[in-house]
């Protein structure tokens, strides 16, 4: 008891304390606005939902971050674009606000909610993993159900069952898999287990990741992806605000290997974001009169370039600099014959990927200008599309510019902090001096 | 009124609310987050042992050198134990790279998929310097091969890596990994609909937090009968003896306490198909093969009196009974029913926990076990 005297006295002081500490501040003047760094604004944009065709509320951050003075403008798909300067050449930058999830296809009379997958993941990485859908009525936490036979080997899962047999939680279970220890004097319980049979929803047809748009990471393998929120009717579920066509996304967490090394979901594209936004807010845009430049964020590039295409309709650059994720194999199950772009050696000029080829020309004046500030700067081929391929039919060369992103289309993205720097740093490079 | 006396005034009032919640009971809840929160791998139960006597009255509770922690309540009658697992399952570091990646090994697993829940995704190493983060490797979707995704279908540690933003072994080791440092999944914990949590070892978390809520409760009952709590390490390690398997950590509590009678309280998984115990419909009572009998008509008439309803499995091959029952020892398990047991995301519902403490606490004050 006297302890928790001491404690709760100890707080009322730590609180007076810090209700007294603005105050002293105050006295002293306010401080300096510091520029917002790239890395900072990653951290708070990557936690935004944005699903690829939903994305208003990054569009809302990035629009709201950005200074009235350039004059944004937003279509009706959430794409948000400002234009600076006039003349030639018209140099676009564009980075895609969306991500990779799902969205709520059906809810089930037994209370749990189907889900239609938007862009591609691996399934398995995504089974009974917790799930956030963002209703109307605000976040709903879900589990995306595992497999019925998940703890079984899939030898003992196809075996016929005789004798059940209960295995309590956290009780050793007798290995039942070649890579464990076998126990020489019992069967594996497991493989005595009946089969679970499947839910209505997992007996229903698969559901089917979109199509592939060209030059997209591979679709997800079509499983039937279905999600626990704890209910147990329909009623259960829509009384919590649900309704079929909601954003499902992972749970984000913001993973710190190191104070300079990141690993989280939605980094492709958030780290483009967050570099085009920081370059637009340190650049001193009355300085842009001889050319155009305008800084794009678009919608729905992981499902098909589309917030692009509307962009194209009106936009015509001369240059498009796609500011996107570089797939790099810089990690241990990747082949390194191509996409070597390591972490944090710099920026990162994709040369060559699935969309089109950069010119040469394009690449050399890009270096020298890297060059010239001093810029660390890699120029790789890996596989990926972009949105700056969608302009070239009408004229532009595409230079997508990127950082090297290991894990890509995973729940652990990975990015470290001087590359996002550099890439920031070679945006408003280029901003500048480009002819 | 001046603003600084306002905030004074507001302390004092915040002085008085929080005066009377420390008096309050610990709530359930907290403690099963913090359980959560604080790693526990199989053999590497330290971190949660040291928080656990953090609770218990100093001079009543010990740990042995297994890592188990005892605290003990009342004299005389039949001695009872109540005991709940405090290792969860996990993984260690059996290597580094050269280029800077932890290489695992485990220890114990509680089915054959259980590795595949590494892939992709966050983990915690609890190092000499504390808790580090890394993530397990997986290839960037774009670049992924057909063999490759097969291949991962049924992960192998063989294609396990741990990246923890290392770039070579000595910046690993520098970072403070070490040769046997425990690894386990994020501790994720999410609150679902109807009182229902998911999270990770939330069967054996909620065990252990289940027994340190009693703990409280039993420091202001009137007993008459000597109580050992116990959260034991090392419980999923079976012993390879001749007979039956059994845990290790059940044997060593059983062999430091000496209980006439106990019960063990764990998850147990629920939810699969139409034999298993169901989420949300109360404790569920697991009896050994043999024995127990007077014990199970206790639980049974406390369970009736205070109108919480029981589930039964039967047949089970329990390790931890194995280990406790028998030999002077009447044991029994009454267990809390777990969704997708045995993944990142078990599922408890909360009610089932409360239930089961009050039948604990009131199965302990009755005097129907003495």
């Amino acid at each position: 008891m006297r302890k928790a005297v001491y404690i709760i006295l100890f707080s009322v002081l730590i609180l007076n304390i810090a209700v007294s500490a603005p105050q002293s501040a105050s006295k002293s003047g306010p401080q300096a606005a510091s520029p917002a760094s790239g890395w900072d604004l990653l951290r708070k944009i990557v936690l935004i939902p944005g699903l690829s065709s939903q994305e208003g509320k990054v569009s809302d951050f990035i629009q709201a971050a950005l200074p009235s003075s350039l004059k944004v403008q937003r279509d009706a798909k959430s794409n948000v674009w400002f234009t600076v300067g006039e003349g030639k050449p018209h140099i676009l930058f564009v980075a895609h606000l969306d991500e990779l999830g799902f969205l709520v296809d059906k809810i089930t009379p037994q209370g749990t909610v189907l889900l239609r997958a938007r862009g591609g993941l691996l399934p398995q990485t995504c089974e009974a993993r917790p799930f956030v859908i963002h209703t109307a009525k605000g976040p709903v936490e879900g589990v995306i159900q595992p497999k019925p036979d998940y703890y079984q080997s899939q030898t003992a899962a196809a075996a016929p069952s005789r004798t059940p047999a209960v295995v309590p939680a956290q009780n050793p279970a007798p290995p039942a898999s070649t890579t464990a220890p076998v126990p020489a004097q019992k069967p594996p319980q497991a493989a005595a287990q009946p089969a679970p049979k499947p839910t209505p929803a997992q007996a229903k047809a698969p559901v089917q990741a979109p199509a592939k748009p060209q030059g997209q990471a591979p679709a997800a393998a079509a499983e039937p992806v279905e999600l626990y929120l704890g209910c147990s009717s329909e009623q259960e579920v829509r009384a919590l605000g649900v309704a079929e066509g909601d954003q499902v996304l992972f749970k984000k967490r913001l993973v710190d290997l190191a104070p300079d090394i990141m690993a989280t979901r939605a980094v492709d594209d958030r780290a483009g974001c967050a570099a085009l936004l920081a370059a637009a807010l340190r650049l001193d845009w009355t300085k842009i009169k001889t050319k155009t430049v305008t800084f794009a964020w678009d919608v729905e590039e992981e499902t098909g370039l589309n917030g692009a295409q509307l962009l194209a309709k009106t936009l015509k650059p001369d240059y498009v600099f796609a500011i996107d994720t570089f797939v790099s194999t810089d990690s241990p199950l990747e082949n390194k014959r191509f996409g070597n772009a390591i972490l944090g050696k710099g920026a990162v000029l994709r040369s060559i990927d699935t969309s089109n080829v950069t010119p040469k020309t394009e690449i050399r004046k890009v270096a020298k200008i890297a060059e010239g500030r001093k810029i660390l700067i890699q120029i790789r081929n890996s596989r990926g599309g972009n949105d700056g391929s969608v302009f070239v039919a009408d004229g532009a060369a595409d230079i997508p510019l990127s950082w090297a992103g290991a894990y890509a289309h995973s729940f652990i993205e990975k990015i470290v902090k001087s590359d996002l720097e550099a890439l920031t740093d070679l945006i408003a490079a280029l901003v500048e001096e480009w002819k | 009124m001046k603003k600084r006396n306002v905030m004074w005034i507001w302390s004092a009032g915040l002085l008085l609310v929080f005066g009377a919640a420390a008096a309050s009971p610990i709530d359930i809840k907290d403690l099963i987050r913090e359980a959560v929160s604080i790693p526990s791998a199989l053999g590497n139960e330290e971190a949660l042992g040291t928080k656990i006597l953090s609770y218990l009255p100093k001079g009543a509770a010990e740990r042995d050198n297994l890592g188990s922690v005892y605290v003990r309540f009342g004299s005389g009658g039949s001695k009872i134990a109540l005991l709940a697992p405090l290792d969860e399952y996990g993984w260690f570091v059996s290597g580094i790279t050269p280029d800077g990646y932890l290489r695992l090994d485990r220890s114990a697993q509680p089915h054959p998929n259980f590795d595949n829940y590494l892939l992709g995704h966050p983990i915690v190493i609890s190092t000499q310097k504390g808790l580090l983060y890394g993530v397990v490797s997986q290839p960037a979707m774009h670049l992924i091969t057909r063999e490759r995704r097969e291949e991962l279908r049924n992960l192998s540690l063989d294609l396990v890596y741990v990246d923890i933003g290392a770039r070579s072994g000595e910046d690993a080791r520098q970072k403070g990994i070490e040769f046997l440092d425990p690894v386990t999944l994020w501790p994720e914990l999410s609150a679902l609909a109807n009182d229902r949590w998911a999270g990770l070892s939330l069967g054996q978390k909620s065990s252990c937090a289940l027994l340190l809520g009693l703990a409280e409760e039993l420091g202001k009952a009137n007993l008459s009968q000597e109580v050992v709590l116990s959260w034991m390490a090392q419980s999923k390690y079976p012993t390879r003896s001749g007979g039956a398997r059994s845990s290790l950590g059940a044997i060593r509590a059983k062999r430091t306490i000496q209980p006439k009678l106990a019960i063990i309280v764990d998850g147990v998984p629920a939810d699969r198909g139409e034999k298993s115990p169901a989420l949300g419909k109360g404790p569920v009572l697991i009896l050994p093969k043999e024995g127990a009998a007077k014990l199970k008509d206790a639980v049974e008439a406390v369970a009736r009196e205070a109108k919480i309803s029981l589930q039964y499995q039967t047949g089970a091959e329990s390790a931890l009974l194995n280990g406790l029952n028998g030999e002077g020892t009447e044991a029994l398990m009454l267990a809390i029913p777990v969704k997708f047991a045995q993944t990142p995301s078990e599922v408890v519902d909360l009610k089932d926990v409360l239930a089961l403490k009050t039948l604990l606490l009131q199965l302990l004050q009755s005097g129907r076990v003495k």
